[in-house]
């Protein structure tokens, strides 16, 4: 199990912080991913394994009209 | 017609030669006062005091307001006022979003102070014309102009009877009319609105910027509330201002090279991030659709759920293929954000200009979600032609489509029949009945007269005359203190709701977006700190309208870095840059918790505006339920596991248990934690438990004139 | 048409193109004027960058008020008539090559008139067709 924005989320074997995006419908741009407390820059999203128990932020910026 | 034959028509009521000013760190220390009822014009000193409490923009408007009328003054009383403003920073040419265009006026919907923030020329080049303010007053008794020219010297009033009411003709005719080149024409601003201003409560104003690169006058809206309908009831047909000769220093700032370094900051970051952030600059604001859609925030059918199928086709690559490309959208100078797209020779389908090809600013947000999604209405060219109309009659597209879902759903639900509507099937979906509906509106004729009214107004004819169940009315007509709900669904997000019904004019977006930060972030769990929320950012917010700012530069681009800051949410790095433009304008010495002190005096004195009018109380903060959770069984089931989760893990027995039972429990909670809610922000805002400001926040602010103190003193 | 064309390796930073371009559209020698500009290399002492307008036009759809053209020789010029010193070109322009300074209006960008390189004592700028 892991947590996503303080909720739970089942871990699967493998998964990627571009995973947990697509699962959450986080589709917005203006994104900063914390995992474990640090920040995973853009770039490395599609290739960075995150492990079981592992306390992943999706912070999205406001915005909005 | 021609425009000779126009002007001719013209018959002078009024002239007043001027000294022209010249702005000095971002003032020219003096205002234009009007009254249309016997046509006075003089000009009225800016005081220190004006500069210190009220900065400018909404600030000046709320205290000239404040000060024409009294606690028994209605929209449509002569002594009503329509006061256009900019403030210190709007002019610079420098950083994006610097050009806006406060107006203040009392609203024919909430009875109320109302303030809108728009863009277009007219707020600079009235300024650079030699006036900080336009405040005008009294009725005429036939449709008058007002001119003023920046660069001669003078103002009239004239009588205008033959140009154009509606806002797209009369832009143009007017920028003709007084340009004296094609080259002139983006030195004319115009002030108009429209035939559906006359016709219903939710009258816009259109203020226009000459596009030279269409070869056509564009449009931005002050929309809401109504105040074109007290511009008409005025027989105002348009208020024209010409100056020519914007420069980067213009605006007389007291350090120029602060301003540039702050405007060359935020454009290199909108060259290199916006087409991986927000498209801002390809798509504009409409890139929000889809976002929405993916959050469950998207209003559909009148805010019952949040997402819809079929959204895709009104997502931004759609609109992007009928935006005209590769122009410079800003509504001022300066703006690299440049949100505004238009759509150009668009052939109109229905209407007075059946057939004709028009350029159409289209389409916002707002627009696409209200009068598309929230209408159940997703086809593009519907949306296109429906914002065109609504621009050009004078009508608050976001009240327009908020009323007409609300009408949609009523006769979904049986409320209201054809017999009412006069034959149209005004159901979810029927685009037809929608535009007739528009039409019918902006022409004040039919069915069309009662939506004009407003969702506030609809609720009482409907329980009255037509024997609707008032509760479900006021469970889903989305309105607050008489003001239609902008496009987002709250009803997940408790700071949000706040957002929402705590502002001051009424549910507008522009105080306070805490979604993200709420329901998506939870970053704010505790009352604690969705108070601190609700106090920083409409505070923030508030400080756009003293200035002349547009909100958007501040958080539709970030830094490369901003997520590494230690509050994101904020944008940290605008904000220094803020600080540094109000700084370069002014020659002070302002500081990030300054700006929230400025923002605060005028925030509690439009609270308090409230009080006086007769509101502004604990109890026209309450939203209709459907701002908070699901009013049917429909939108209850729509999100069903999530609600049983919520109810379960709070502790109730749902084993066995109705839907509608389980919509009572939820509701139970859901109105009881808005309490707490507002138990907390009122508390971090200084005001006692029913929401007034208390005299120690009045004088800890500098706002503690004696009739502020006289009048809340009586419900402290 | 001729744009200023560079070769750093033979820069010897001596400033003179800056000078003579602040003269010829300024009328004052202030480097701070210059629309070109030579700038020492923090990393290596001794070797010069020079950055000068390629004239690519990127920056010409960005104005909001037309003042940014191609002139009928080529190259890219503002209409400081039409300029209302707003900067996106600046902020915009790939290469750094447009400047501003808070005694001048409009931003600095050169005009492709070749002062600056009838001044070179090495060679390090000179002019070529596009």
């Amino acid at each position: 199990m892991i947590k996503v924005n303080k909720e739970d989320m089942e871990y699967q074997e493998g998964m990627t912080i571009e995973d947990i995006l697509r699962k959450k419908k986080y589709t917005f741009r203006m994104i900063t991913v914390i995992v474990n407390g640090r920040v995973i820059p853009k770039d490395q999203h599609s290739a960075y394994r995150i492990m079981d128990g592992d306390n992943v932020d999706v912070v999205h910026i406001m915005s909005g009209g | 017609m021609d425009l000779l034959e126009m002007k001719k028509a013209h018959k002078l009521l009024a002239r007043m030669d001027y000294e022209l000013g010249k702005v000095e760190k971002g003032y020219t220390n003096r205002t234009l006062y009007i009254n249309l009822s016997d046509n006075t014009i003089k000009t009225k000193p800016v005081t220190e005091q004006m500069k210190e409490i009220f900065i400018g923009g909404r600030g000046f408007g709320l205290w000239y307001l404040w000060n024409a009328i009294t606690e028994k003054t209605k929209w449509s009383d002569p002594e009503n006022e329509i006061i256009i403003s900019t403030g210190p920073i709007g002019g610079i040419t420098q950083y994006p979003g610097a050009g806006k265009s406060l107006v203040v006026t009392l609203s024919p919907t909430t009875g109320s102070v109302m303030d809108n923030n728009t863009g277009g020329y007219f707020g600079p080049l009235l300024k650079f014309a030699g006036w900080d303010a336009l405040e005008i007053q009294g009725k005429a008794e036939k449709d008058v102009i007002i001119y003023i020219d920046g660069n001669s010297g003078y103002v009239t009033i004239e009588e205008a009877p033959l140009e154009a009411v509606d806002s797209h003709l009369a832009a143009e005719q007017f920028t003709a009319m007084y340009a004296d080149s094609e080259e002139d024409k983006r030195n004319v601003a115009v002030v108009s609105s429209g035939r559906g201003a006359e016709n219903t409560l939710i009258g816009l104003l259109n203020f226009s910027f000459y596009d030279v690169k269409r070869g056509v006058p564009r449009m931005k809206q002050a929309a809401r509330g109504g105040t074109g309908t007290v511009f008409r009831d005025k027989k105002i047909k348009a208020i024209i201002v010409k100056y020519s000769g914007v420069k980067g220093d213009t605006n007389g700032p007291a350090d120029k090279q602060k301003i540039i370094d702050a405007g060359l900051r935020l454009h290199r970051e909108i060259y290199e991030l916006d087409k991986v952030q927000n498209r801002m600059r390809e798509v504009g604001t409409a890139h929000l659709t889809e976002i929405m859609n993916d959050y469950d925030l998207l209003p559909v059918m009148n805010f019952q759920y949040g997402s819809h199928q079929d959204a895709v086709k009104l997502s931004s690559d759609v609109f992007k293929e009928y935006f005209t490309q590769g122009l410079p959208d800003g509504c001022w100078y300066g703006c690299s954000m440049a949100c505004a797209k238009a759509v150009d020779n668009f052939e109109l389908k229905t209407g007075p200009y059946k057939g004709q090809k028009v350029c159409v600013d289209a389409a916002e947000y707002e627009t696409v979600a209200g009068v598309g999604a929230n209408c159940a209405i997703f086809d593009p060219e519907y949306v296109i032609e429906a914002n065109f109309y609504c621009d050009t009659y004078g009508m608050d597209i976001i009240s327009t489509a908020t009323s007409m879902a609300f009408v949609m759903e009523c006769y979904e639900r049986g409320i209201i029949n054809k017999e009412i509507t006069g034959g149209l099937e005004i159901k979810f979906g029927n685009k037809d009945a929608a535009l007739e509906l528009i039409h019918q509106m902006g022409n004040g004729y039919g069915f069309g007269k009662i939506v004009g009214q407003g969702v506030r107004r609809m609720k009482k004819i409907f329980a009255e005359e037509y024997g609707a169940d008032p509760n479900l009315l006021n469970d889903i007509g989305m309105e607050v203190k008489g003001l239609e709900c902008s496009q987002y669904v709250s009803k997940e997000s408790l700071a949000q709701q706040g957002g929402y019904a705590l502002a001051n004019k009424g549910p507008q977006h522009d105080e306070a977006w805490l979604i993200f930060m709420d329901m998506v972030n939870k970053q704010i769990p505790t009352f604690e700190d969705k108070a601190q929320a609700l106090f920083y950012f409409p505070l923030f917010r508030t400080w756009f309208g003293l200035n002349g700012l547009c909100k958007l530069p501040w958080n539709d681009i970030e830094p490369a870095d901003n997520g590494l800051t230690d509050e994101p949410a904020k944008v940290p790095e605008h904000v220094r840059n803020y600080v540094d433009i109000f700084n370069g304008v002014t020659g002070k010495n302002i500081t990030k918790e300054d700006i929230i002190l400025q923002s605060e005096r005028v925030y509690n004195f439009q609270r308090i505006f409230n009080l006086r009018m007769g509101y502004g109380t604990r109890k026209y903060d309450i939203p209709p339920y459907r701002f908070m959770g699901p009013v049917t069984k429909e939108e209850y089931e729509s999100r069903a596991e999530r609600y049983d989760n919520q109810l379960k893990e709070l502790g109730y027995d749902i084993e066995g248990k109705t839907v509608e039972e389980k919509i009572k429990m939820l509701r139970e909670y859901r109105e009881d934690q808005y309490q707490k809610l507002c138990d907390a922000v009122y508390k971090r805002r200084g005001w006692t438990p029913d929401g007034v400001p208390t005299l120690e926040t009045v004088k800890r602010l500098g706002i503690h004139f004696p009739d502020v103190v006289e009048l809340i003193s009586k419900h402290q | 048409m001729k744009i200023v064309k560079t070769k750093p390796e033979l820069c010897n930073g001596c400033g003179a193109c800056m000078t003579a371009c602040s003269k010829t559209r300024y009328k004052v020698e202030d480097p701070q004027k210059s629309a070109i500009r030579v700038k020492e290399n923090s990393e290596k002492p001794g070797s010069y960058e020079i950055i000068v307008c390629n004239h690519c036009g990127e920056c010409i759809p960005v104005c909001n008020t037309e003042a940014m053209h191609r002139a009928r020789n080529g190259a890219v010029r503002i209409d400081d008539v039409k300029c209302v010193g707003c900067c996106i070109c600046v902020g915009f322009c790939p290469n750094n090559a447009i400047f501003t300074h808070p005694e001048i209006n409009e931003p600095i960008k050169c005009i492709a008139c070749g002062a600056c390189t009838r001044v070179c004592p090495t060679g390090a700028i000179y002019m070529e067709e596009k």
